[in-house]
């Protein structure tokens, strides 16, 4: 086995420092002598025409520097990250409460806040269609010309999956239903924009998840060279798939050029809740079959799921919900069919787990049901029909790519939570009588990459300065998941330098070059490759250059850990900070590109399904039920990844603790509750987050599979913990008081209800 | 808005200003004094991102008028760090994986500072309920406890 110096170990955050002295300079950090303060007025109707806006009065305003409407906007009138129709501006019509219909710049929050009162609207109410039956209905309003369903999908069935039902000795049927989640970064969308007019550069500060498509997305409304566009998005407070998309990028920079001063705008938490995207609301509904033997036969899956207002990146959400709906399992048969639909409630969006959160928690709860009906252990069956590499895929593609989720299922069976589960109960019910105990198990695969078809890639640049610093740049963005840290581990490990040389310049479009976003988990992997590219073609370079100091052919010279040597005499070195300075008094500093390209699948079903890569996981959860109050208290989880390799041992950790806190949150308290359009949680009163006091004891097993196409062997890990967790617990639950639930978030009253009718159904 | 004296110590060094009667000692802090370790996460004493310690007790800066805190005593997370030493709750999150995207980080440390100068040695509970005002969205919170119960273990 390779013996690593950075991989595979706990390596400090290279940022922590800064972080932990307050140090760190966020986008809504940045303050200057005349900076400018801006807000957004929002639309007061979830539906309407507008009549008339009217900003005259706001602009008189003392103290106001500008106020921009939708006539203001040079370009396209419209953002989103596949389909560009979410207005930067509304001309005529609003579709939900979060849309944007004017800008104002003042001296103050105060007066800023007094011209938003000054605008007026007249709007025309137009019908409020809340939910996708709703939309679908023959004589719904349109919110869209082209109708109410924004996206259909509808991958090419595997085998007959009537067949493969109608054969089966059990068949089940259930739909699952799931709530609007919030990301609640701690840091809400913000930052600042300045226009340098002698150079026709605009620069935006904006935490973000990528730069550089923020840069041709502001470029196309102001109608500007991207090149004269700079965005700086890194380091961002947390962000989790809901700062890929657009906020206050093209409003700051549409402000800093119209007053040609500092500009900054930083949203309330409210407006953060209302105008920024969210986890689909989705309705699922699985029909499976499976023989006697255990075997599942055939699986039918329809998803509909409710997108909002807009299209932002709503389609590939839907995708990545069928391909995640059956899990990492075989079904002979198999048909997935799905659709996104406009609604006037919210914005969907991107969001860690990304369309799989709201199917695998539905798909784990059948697969426990299953077992029961054949009296199998839960894990026992989820073993039997596990996929293996090189098998073909429930949706028809092979996984060519390392596949471990019988590894975490095994390793899941021997943990003392699994194995002595019982006794674990028994001891806590003879301490608490009121309440019940319960342990469930859950899994799921989980996509990395972006998907076939879709442009997967990396650049980065390694340059060596003189005296020996290191600088690696990138456009990826710190989104608090700790990749500058896993980059510079790779650097180091594979030049063999010690990781405190490297310096890490990140997701600034003038300073970096395009790493592609930072989403689907996919920044270790192609960022790790690139990095080992330009490795690759950094080595012989140094070989060059100590050939060149040395006057002697470069075959009688060899590169290894930081230093270039002389074959026949090893001591005779050159060290990394000795070759910059000869390069660098030569005039030629030492600068490579990386670059890498995500491997694809054999198959192509469109809009970037399916996936070459996986994260497996499987989760376990032991919660105990409050008999009298229904209250749910999660006691334990432990998650077990396969990730490939773990690049950072504390990072996974992290990643998975924080992950199971997130979808512990989304399975018991958090919804954002939207009625008639209205938002009715705007705050951390109403939108309940787990706090310290909350939150389970937790173990994370890291049971690595080496991946031979990714870096060190790794794929990635940010996205599969958010997931079966869910599941994980809801099966708990139903081990603890027999209840099953078909909807999220499980309350208090929910679990008291469930336990009334089945105590009602059993007296009958 | 008629402009009011205020004579406030912050980070151990004493300041006269003349400031409006409704600015937040959040905006004192950060728009005036540019002291940005102290974030804004709510506005409403939700999340716990502004907090600070005043005359020794962890409090919300977005919840208190700067004109309130006349003669008194305030430290921020720039406060806590020494010249080129850190604070020991610094060095633990550092040591614990403690810190993701950090901006609850100063927050949660001050709460931390503000339990361990009162109670320097305490139980896991204790910590859990001094930190239950502060929101993290990315940890779960178990590194963070752990790195503040080595620094109770060491007293």
């Amino acid at each position: 086995m390779t013996s690593y110096r950075y991989i595979g170990r706990r390596v400090p955050r290279i940022d922590a420092r800064d972080k932990v002295t307050g140090r760190t300079v966020y986008s809504t950090d940045r303050y200057s002598e005349n900076m400018l303060r801006a807000r957004v007025l929002r639309s007061s109707l979830p539906h309407a025409k507008i009549i008339r806006l009217d900003v005259s009065r706001a602009r008189e305003l003392p103290g106001v520097e500008a106020v921009l409407t939708h006539e203001d906007i040079p370009g396209h009138n419209g953002f989103g990250i596949v389909t560009p129709n979410w207005p930067v501006l509304c001309v005529d019509r609003v579709r939900y409460r979060g849309d944007a219909l004017a800008l104002v710049a003042a001296r103050d929050e105060e007066t800023a806040e007094e011209a938003l009162s000054l605008i007026e609207v007249e709007y025309e109410p137009l019908p409020i269609i809340e939910t996708p039956e709703e939309a679908l209905r023959e004589d719904a309003p349109l919110i869209h010309e082209g109708g109410n369903i924004q996206h259909s999908m509808d991958i090419p069935p595997k085998g007959d999956v009537e067949k493969g039902l109608a054969e089966s000795d059990i068949v089940i049927e259930e739909t699952y239903s799931t709530q609007f989640m919030e990301h609640a970064y701690l840091e809400t969308e913000g930052g600042v924009a300045i226009y340098d007019e002698e150079e026709g550069v605009i620069t935006v500060w904006c935490g973000d998840q990528y730069a550089f498509r923020d840069q041709l997305q502001i470029a196309r409304s102001l109608d500007w060279d991207p090149l004269k566009i700079r965005v700086i998005g890194s380091p961002t407070g947390g962000a989790f798939g809901g700062k890929d998309e657009i906020s206050v990028q093209i409003h700051l920079a549409l402000l800093a050029y119209y007053t040609k001063k500092p500009v900054r705008l930083h949203w309330s938490r409210e407006e953060s809740i209302v105008a920024g995207p969210k986890r689909h609301a989705m309705k699922t509904t699985f029909r499976i079959g499976m023989g006697n033997d255990g075997k599942l036969k055939a699986i039918d899956v329809k998803v509909v799921a409710n997108t909002g207002a807009y299209d932002t990146i709503a389609g590939p959400v839907l995708n990545l919900s069928l391909e995640s709906s059956p899990g990492p399992y075989k079904y002979p048969q198999s048909r997935f069919r799905g659709i996104s639909v406009y609604t006037n409630n919210a914005m969907g969006g991107e969001f860690r787990g990304f369309g799989a959160a709201q199917v695998v928690f539905g798909l784990e709860q059948e697969l426990d049901k299953l077992a029961e009906r054949l009296g199998m252990d839960p894990i026992e069956f989820r073993l039997l029909n596990a996929v293996e590499e090189g098998d073909i895929s429930a949706l028809g593609h092979r996984l060519q790519t390392s596949v471990g989720i019988k590894e975490t299922l095994e390793a899941a069976r021997k943990t003392d939570l699994w194995r002595d589960r019982e006794k674990i109960k028994r001891d806590l019910n003879a301490a608490a009588r009121y309440k019940k105990f319960g342990v469930g198990v859950a899994s799921e695969w989980h996509a990395v990459g972006l998907g076939v078809g879709l442009p997967d890639f990396s650049n980065i640049i390694v340059e060596i300065h003189e005296g020996g610093e290191i600088i690696l740049r990138t456009g990826a963005i710190e989104i608090g998941q700790g990749n500058l840290t896993a980059y510079a581990q790779m650097l180091a490990e594979a030049l063999g330098c010690d990781i405190e040389k490297i310096k890490v310049i990140h997701g600034d479009t003038f300073e970096s070059p395009d790493s592609g976003t930072v989403t689907a988990s996919r920044s270790i992997l192609i960022n790790g490759n690139a990095i080992l590219d330009a490795v690759k073609t950094l080595q012989p370079k140094l070989i060059e250059i100590a050939a060149d100091k040395f006057g002697i052919p470069g075959d009688e010279l060899e590169y290894s850990d930081g230093r270039v040597s002389f074959r026949s005499d090893p001591d005779r070195t050159l060290t990394l900070a000795e070759l910059a300075d000869h390069a660098g008094s030569s005039g030629v500093p030492i600068k490579v590109t990386g670059t890498a390209v995500f491997a694809t699948s054999d198959k192509d079903f469109g809009d970037g399904l399916p996936h070459n890569y996986y994260t497996y996981i499987t989760q376990i959860a032991l919660v105990g039920v409050d008999t009298g109050t229904g209250e749910v208290e999660v006691l334990k989880v432990i998650s077990l990844p396969e990730m490939g390799k773990a690049i950072n041992v504390d990072g996974v950790e992290g990643q998975c603790e924080g992950a199971v806190v997130m979808g512990q949150g989304y399975t018991l308290y958090e919804n954002v509750v939207v009625e008639k359009g209205e938002f009715k949680t705007t705050g951390f009163a109403t939108y309940i987050l787990p706090t310290a006091l909350d939150v389970p004891e937790q173990e994370t097993v890291i049971v690595e599979k080496f991946e031979k196409s990714g870096p060190f062997g790794a794929k990635g890990v940010g996205e599969a913990p958010t997931v079966p967790v869910t599941p994980a617990i809801v099966n708990a639950i139903y081990d603890a008081v027999r209840v099953r639930f078909k909807k999220l978030p499980i309350t208090p009253e929910a679990v008291l209800e469930k336990m009334r009718d089945l105590a009602g159904t059993e007296e009958r | 808005m008629k402009k009011i004296t205020l004579k406030i110590t912050i980070n151990g060094r004493k300041h006269t200003l003349r400031i409006d009667p409704n600015l937040r000692l959040l905006d004192l802090l950060r728009d005036e004094l540019r002291l940005t370790g102290t974030k804004e996460g709510c506005g409403i004493g939700e999340c716990g991102a502004c907090t600070v310690i005043l005359d020794g007790r962890a409090v919300n800066a977005c919840l208190i008028l700067a004109g309130q805190c006349n003669g008194r005593e305030v430290v921020t997370i720039e406060g806590l760090t020494g010249k080129d030493d850190l604070h020991p709750l610094q060095q633990a999150f550092i040591d614990h994986g403690a810190v993701q995207c950090g901006f609850c980080t100063p927050g949660m440390i001050m709460s931390a500072a503000a339990l361990l100068d009162q109670n320097p040695t305490p139980t896991e509970e204790d910590i859990r309920e001094a930190i239950s005002g502060n929101l993290c969205r990315c940890t779960g919170y178990t590194q963070i406890v752990e790195a503040i119960q080595a620094v109770a273990d060491d007293n």
